[in-house]
């Protein structure tokens, strides 16, 4: 506490800050680098230190020579659709074991934390026989429907938490005024709650966007891969095109950071409400 | 929790009979409108969830036959367990990632402490930094592991060209065990070491200040303080992100799966991959949940363990 007031402490603190930023950016500079690069640069030995010719060839050949438009867009309609149904639903549901007076809430909520951490491992293989069977394999359903429910537990938690926060007099007001259950939710209740439902909204759409298990085994035909799995599977087995994969990376990396940005607030609530799947 | 939520406190008069009653029925029509709210989200939870559990468990006890078409569920047996147990690429596989999972956590949570520190300390700034560390935890694992993979390129990798700099000459990192392993370590410790700094530092800023106050008064030096009040008053913050970090390193599939396949001979094979392996690689679904069922029942176990031993400092944060 006290090295904050010296000299000394100062340039202790301004030197340590320094190697965080470079512990965490180091690495995110050289995928950057390195999608600018030539091809020749790329795989240069030595490696390059700057991407000096700069060339946009990566990211032309990612969206030309690979199908990476149509990878984009199926994580952006899964990821959308799997982040609306776990808000929609998590929605009642969190006001329901928040506020209602339902016998075994507490055990249901316990439950939902144990599914929360479940490894998807133990799920993959009944599922995927599951998906087979009603022709599901590759097609969006197959994925959003897995999202959703696996989401819907820590969105649940996080949901009940603000309702809990919310004043029990504004919902007798409203159901004096005649307002039924379903608009007590959603015109008085909901947007008390907004921090929460942003909070939940995120965390469930950057774990649809990152996820890569399910993606990979339900969805691995080219024209329903999502971002990791068209990545993961980029290239043949004796060439990896970093160079392209990180040209689409830097794309893919777009989305999720504006939101995050936007979001930074709720984000980080989220990460310290306790439940946190990454 | 357990605590009911009667709608309108009577105030007026006595408890008439007539108004409990109708109190009951209110509570009753609550509760059920209670559960219709929550159906559709339980039930897609059930689906996706319990539902495959349980067939897991079934299968994993079961002869399975895999036929062309499909397979077929034929009989109770114990031999997928026997078979799993017996087998010395599980043994590796199960004490690889138990080992993998205590080195990665415990180094996570101590740099991630640290740059707690370092960003508790700071006046200004301290927004972008935070939004800095989002950047590795948002990142899809498949990137960042293709990313390593290419710093780990035996002709191109910065790694490769800084060791052989320091004198290393030029090591294939991912292609021995030993080297592969630490690698693999150093690309999951990149990726989550600034989550854990994010909930730590979220954990410092609401620490109660009279208790720095009143430390300084008793000459407490920094470090004193560090270890007698900041340490002990963090411990729920860091008991949760040690137990969230432990049950995502023990899943830990994606970034072996691109960085290493599992390999070199099998070093970095997790339970994750060989189960993966058994049922989509070997199409042995037998033996396959019977990976997936034990890990499951790891992780169960693992996480009552951890309720019992920190249950007090998990209840005050979280319920």
């Amino acid at each position: 506490m006290s090295s904050r007031r010296t000299t000394g402490g100062r340039i202790g603190l301004i030197i340590s800050s320094i190697l965080v930023v470079i512990f965490v950016m180091a690495p995110i500079y050289w995928m950057l680098a390195t999608s600018l690069k030539t091809t020749a640069g790329v795989a240069a030995a030595p490696p390059q230190w700057f991407p000096i010719p700069i060339s946009v060839e990566n990211y032309v050949t990612a969206f030309t020579q690979y199908d990476f438009g149509q990878y984009i867009l199926n994580s952006l309609i899964v990821a959308i659709a799997s982040t609306v149904l776990v808000l929609a639903f998590g929605t009642f549901a969190g006001y329901a074991l928040g506020r209602l007076p339902m016998r075994g809430r507490f055990t249901i909520m316990v439950l939902l934390l144990i599914i929360s951490v479940f490894p998807a491992i133990a799920l993959i293989a009944p599922l995927y026989l599951l998906m087979r069977n009603l022709g599901w394999l590759n097609s969006y359903q197959a994925l959003i429907v897995p999202y959703t429910a696996l989401n819907l537990p820590f969105a649940i938690w996080i949901l009940r938490n603000y309702f809990i926060g919310v004043p029990k007099e504004m919902e007798e007001t409203a159901r004096i005024d005649g307002a039924g259950p379903f608009r007590t939710v959603w015109q008085v209740v909901l947007p008390m709650t907004l921090p929460g439902l942003f909070t939940a909204g995120i965390f469930a759409f950057t774990a649809c966007w990152t996820e890569f298990l399910m993606a990979l085994s339900f969805n691995s035909a080219d024209a329903f891969r999502t971002i990791p799995v068209g990545i993961a599977l980029f290239g043949n087995a004796h060439i990896t095109p970093y160079g392209t994969i990180f040209a689409a990376s830097a794309v893919a990396v777009v989305p999720i950071a504006i939101l995050v940005l936007i979001f930074r607030r709720s984000v980080v609530s989220g990460l310290t409400s306790g439940a946190v799947k990454g | 929790m357990t605590s009911t939520h009667v709608a309108a406190p009577a105030r007026s008069g006595g408890p008439h009979l007539g108004e409990r009653r109708k109190k009951d029925v209110y509570r009753r029509t609550m509760a059920r409108l209670g559960w219709g709210f929550s159906a559709p989200a339980l039930l897609v939870i059930a689906a996706v969830t319990i539902f495959p559990i349980m067939f897991s468990v079934v299968m994993s006890f079961s002869n399975v036959n895999v036929l062309g078409s499909g397979f077929q569920i034929d009989g109770f047996t114990l031999d997928n367990y026997s078979i799993v147990l017996t087998n010395s690429t599980w043994q590796y596989a199960l004490v690889f990632t138990i080992g993998y999972t205590v080195i990665t956590v415990i180094v996570e949570i101590i740099l991630g402490t640290l740059i707690a520190l370092v960003l508790e300390r700071l006046v200004g700034g301290r927004g972008w930094m935070m939004a800095m560390l989002l950047i590795p935890w948002s990142l899809i694992t498949v990137i960042s592991a293709t990313l390593w993979d290419y710093i780990y390129d035996p002709i191109a990798g910065v790694a490769t060209q800084i060791l052989s700099v320091l004198g290393f000459g030029h090591p294939v990192i991912l292609g021995s065990p030993a080297s592969a392993i630490i690698a693999m370590m150093i690309a999951d410790i990149w990726k989550t070491t600034p989550f854990v700094a994010i909930i730590v530092l979220a954990g410092l800023v609401m620490l109660p200040r009279d208790v720095y106050e009143a430390a300084e008064i008793d000459g407490a030096n920094g470090w004193k303080t560090f270890w007698r009040v900041t340490v002990p008053l963090l411990r729920p913050t860091i008991a949760l992100a040690v137990l969230f970090r432990v049950l995502q390193a023990f899943g830990v599939f994606d970034l072996p799966f691109v960085l290493t396949q599992g390999g070199p001979q099998n070093a970095t094979t997790s339970l994750a991959i060989l189960g993966y392996r058994a049922m989509f690689t070997d199409l042995k679904f037998g033996p396959g949940a019977a990976v997936a069922t034990t890990t499951a029942l790891l992780v169960v176990l693992g996480c009552l363990l951890f309720l019992r031993v920190f249950r007090s400092q998990v209840s005050e944060t979280e319920m």
